[in-house]
């Protein structure tokens, strides 16, 4: 099919789109859904059965392996982990199972945490928690046979953790029951504590784990023990399987008998959490807005975000710090490699367009950097307004613009003229293969020639994007989720040299800046709340500088639930309905 | 007739090993999703994706690790486990079978409960408006997407969100045991869905038959002895007219059972077909074989029962 006659098939769909999404989403005096339901869920009422419908079965059940959000979700109201964010606070750490704030010390190598009293496994352990069981947790992390992705990157610089392989590390002290001492080799204990809120740090109890750690993989997701107000319904020995969790079909959270309120600041109102795994959220998402007691954890479409913003505007939460989204664009090889033609591409992609075909201005906001709200740095950076570069000034596009940055390329008439034919990969389903046609677009009316290949999210990273090898020069739809508050979570792995890798590179772009890779190694040590937001800040600025990626959304994420219940959003994890607040009215 | 049965049976275990073979390959070695990857996120360094390929199995060689599975199936008839979820794949496909068999079985009653009469009816009032409108139900069954016709089915009859409320909707299947009825209540919108495209082929394939058989020379003799139309219908012309079908029948309940995946999908109905496509969607390579395999077993052993069945309609095909 002619590219023209592409061209005019996909604008007169997208314009048809946009309108649908605008006439609904746009109108005059609306804040577009641009803030989300901040909601501490205070005087809730008690009692009944949440029912949540997914698309998607969990990932794991093992706290330490497991890293999607819908499993967070699950995993907050189960496991109590050192720290955590209250659901309306996205970016200040709050003690959980920890007694009182992280104390650092002045030279940033030992973090101390003392432990809360009184706070008890669910069965069918059933004993007190303490420091030693918090230990156990990290350590197995680094067990092979749990290998959890987060432990060498954010533990790694604990004493011992480098020889680390399930065994006791030195540099985890528990000088009594209640107390944690982490020593470290360099000044990273600030960090330290805000990874703390991952799930690796809920307490594990090793007498019961550690011989189903023993078998390859952990068995110990399928046996896993609560520690929180809430547990996996469970048979006598603790196996979840087959009795609370179905694979691919059921899920049950139910009372942790063991929980003491006193010891939480979770109200913990409902009695019981099912979750329905399996079907269409085009389909479970109606289901949520015209039932009961139900809410929706899959993306719904884009129609019924729509419908649920006309006619039950109570129903839908945009929750805003959802993540970014950016188009890569391969450093490493021509013609990317050359910072001029990747500025020109980074003017002439209409960003605008991009989020309108998502569905407009409540889903996200244009972006103009990758440092997004609710991320500490974001207004250092520039906040809304941007970093200041040119090529990123026109959120509509830029096309005179790029084609002068295109004839300081060497490319005399504003065109590409080479011999590469760009291969482009992009996303299946709507909208992200609309999104990856008009990065195809914006490349064609640049003068590329290009070869866009739409395929499907279990392939997108490891057999093209993420795999260098591939020789893939633009992957429209990449993003980036934080690890938690922390600025280093955002663009350390995505843009830092050190983490090119043969596969499963998320240094999508290759870019090995070494002045970006210094500043970053610096931003790493650095000490304090402040000092690191504005040390990341300016390195997003850097990345920013080199148009390596071009950003274009600061997502955020819709969530439905049903008229009845009055969800309590997790702003530090898409929006998703935090079970320990949310109600049933 | 024994000899004839014990050949095809050792000739399908050699299918089995060769479709287990074929899985092997087109989802191990050929480009497809990485199960370590999947499960690590794109955090993990090479180290952390090292050591899960290795608690997986998945660091030995392509051989060895397709020998391992095999011997284990043949001597201990082990399937292995989900990388997923850790469970046993023996154990999902017999927990994911009942609503498969339930959806295909009760289908397969009332696609053959409708397509008989329509088909024999359309044949015998052929040319009139009986006829045409048959026809023209069977042209819109068969156009019809199954997936576009489940989630239509729901947004007019489900009792959440239909504009009709009379049936369950999408996710209210539960086993027979638990609750007779409401997995009854649940399965009529499923069957009703899934048997219109299969209605409409074998309603269109019998009529042709039965035009053809009630032309034969035997027919006419039967009509000249004196027999009633009905007995000739349905007794001389129905039976030789429905033996194609029966053939058409098994080799379609055998593929059925090895899962509706798009009835499942749309209707929330957890069995073997959903369970494929999340096994295939998460790259758990396991449960791709077993749930393959078993589709292949269901196709075989109809394809025999379907020849048995055959030589027992035909008394020619018996004495050949």
């Amino acid at each position: 099919m002619p590219h023209s006659l592409v061209r005019a098939i996909l604008l007169g769909v997208l314009s048809v789109t946009a309108a649908l999404v605008l006439a609904a989403c746009g109108s005059s005096g609306d804040d577009g859904g641009s803030a989300a339901t901040v909601d501490s869920g205070k005087d809730g009422r008690r009692g009944g059965t949440l029912t949540l419908l997914t698309s998607q079965d969990v990932a794991n059940l093992d706290p330490g392996i497991t890293y999607s959000s819908l499993d967070l979700n699950m995993l907050a109201a189960t496991q109590r982990t050192l720290y955590k964010y209250a659901p309306d606070d996205p970016s200040n750490i709050q003690p959980d199972l920890a007694a009182g704030p992280p104390q650092v010390s002045p030279d940033g190598r030992t973090l101390t945490v003392r432990i809360r009293r009184a706070v008890r496994f669910g069965p069918p352990v059933n004993r007190e928690v303490t420091a030693r069981d918090v230990k156990y947790a990290i350590e197995r992390g680094f067990n092979p046979n749990v290998a959890n992705p987060y432990a060498p990157q954010y533990y790694g610089t604990v004493v011992g953790a480098d020889r680390a392989s399930g065994g006791p590390i030195a540099g985890i002290e528990t000088p009594d029951d209640h107390t944690l001492v982490f020593r470290l080799t360099r000044p990273t204990a600030s960090l330290l504590a805000e990874a703390t809120i991952l799930p690796l740090s809920a307490p594990v109890p090793q007498e019961y784990a550690r011989p189903l750690d023993a078998r390859s993989p952990s068995d110990y997701g399928n046996h896993v023990v609560s520690s929180g107000p809430y547990m996996l319904e469970a048979d006598r020995d603790g196996r979840v399987l087959g009795t609370g969790y179905g694979p691919g079909r059921s899920l049950r959270l139910v009372r942790n008998p063991n929980w003491e309120a006193s010891t939480d600041e979770r109200p913990a109102y409902l009695d019981a959490i099912e979750w329905r795994i399996g079907g269409r959220p085009g389909v479970s998402g109606r289901q949520v807005l015209d039932g009961e007691g139900m809410i929706l954890g899959d993306t719904p479409p884009p129609a019924l975000v729509k419908r649920a913003y006309q006619d039950a505007r109570d129903q839908i939460v945009f929750s805003p710090g959802a993540g970014n989204r950016y188009v890569t664009l391969n450093t490493a090889i021509p013609p990317f490699d050359d910072e001029n033609v990747r500025k020109a591409v980074a003017a002439a992609l209409d960003r605008e367009q991009m989020r309108r075909i998502r569905g407009g201005e409540v889903v996200g906001d244009v972006a103009s950097h990758f440092l997004y709200p609710g991320v500490l740095g974001f207004e250092e950076a520039g906040g809304q307004e941007g970093t200041g570069v040119d090529f990123l000034a026109e959120p509509r596009g830029d096309m005179e613009l790029a084609r002068e940055y295109m004839r300081r390329a060497g490319y005399a008439d504003g065109r590409y003229d080479g011999d590469e034919t760009v291969q482009v990969v992009g996303l299946a389903g709507a909208p992200d293969d609309a999104n990856a046609q008009i990065v195809d677009q914006t490349l064609q009316e640049l003068g590329f020639d290009t070869n866009l290949r739409i395929v499907d999210a279990s392939v997108y990273y490891s057999r093209f994007c993420a795999l260098p090898r591939a020789r893939v020069h633009v992957c429209p739809n990449v993003g980036w989720i934080r690890d938690f508050a922390d600025p280093q979570t955002v663009l350390n792995l995505p843009f830092n040299g050190a983490y090119i890798f043969p596969e499963n590179s998320p240094n999508i772009s290759q870019l090995d800046d070494p002045a970006i890779n210094r500043a970053m190694a610096r931003g790493e040590l650095t000490v304090g709340t402040d000092e690191r937001a504005s040390a990341w800040a300016e390195i997003d600025r850097m990345v920013i500088a080199t148009a390596a990626a071009v950003p274009w959304l600061w997502d955020k994420q819709p969530n439905l639930s049903a008229e009845d219940v009055r969800c309590v959003p997790q702003l530090w994890n898409q929006g998703h309905c935090d079970f320990s607040y949310t109600s049933i009215e | 007739m024994a000899a004839y049965i014990l050949r095809r049976v050792l000739w399908g275990l050699v299918l089995l090993v060769l479709v287990s073979a074929l899985t092997f390959v087109v989802f191990y070695v050929l480009p497809s999703a990485d199960p370590a990857q999947l499960r690590a996120g794109r955090s993990a360094s090479p180290e952390t994706l090292a050591q899960i390929r290795e608690s997986l199995g998945l660091n030995e060689s392509l051989p060895s690790q397709f020998w391992t599975f095999l011997t284990s199936l043949m001597l201990h008839a082990d399937l292995g486990y989900s990388y997923f979820s850790g469970a046993s794949v023996g154990s999902l496909l017999i927990d994911r079978l009942p609503a498969t068999l339930a959806l295909t079985l009760g289908a397969l009653v009332l696609w053959l409960l409708v397509a008989v009469p329509v088909g024999v009816l359309a044949a015998v009032r052929r040319g009139t408006w009986v006829d045409k409108l048959t026809t023209g139900g069977a042209v819109l069954g068969i156009s019809m997407p199954v997936y576009w016709l489940g989630l239509v089915a729901l947004y007019l009859f489900s009792d959440d969100i239909g504009l009709i409320p009379l049936l369950p909707g999408a996710g209210a299947y539960v086993p027979l045991t638990e609750d007779p009825g409401a997995w009854f209540a649940a399965l009529v919108l499923p069957w009703l869905v899934l048997a219109s495209t299969f209605t409409a082929v074998y309603a269109r394939l019998l009529r042709g038959n039965m035009i053809e058989v009630l032309s034969e020379d035997y027919v006419r003799t039967a009509r000249a002895k004196g027999l009633s139309e009905r007995r000739v219908v349905l007794r001389h012309g129905l039976r030789a007219a429905a033996t194609p079908l029966v053939t058409l029948a098994g080799l379609d309940v055998g593929l059925l059972l090895g899962g509706a995946v798009l009835v499942e999908t749309v209707f929330n109905i957890p069995g073997i077909g959903s369970l494929s496509y999340d096994a295939i969607v998460n790259a758990d390579y396991p449960v791709i074989q077993g749930t393959v395999l078993l589709a292949a077993c269901f196709v075989i052993v109809a394809n025999i029962v379907v020849d048995i069945l055959y030589a027992y309609l035909d008394p020619r095909v018996r004495e050949a």
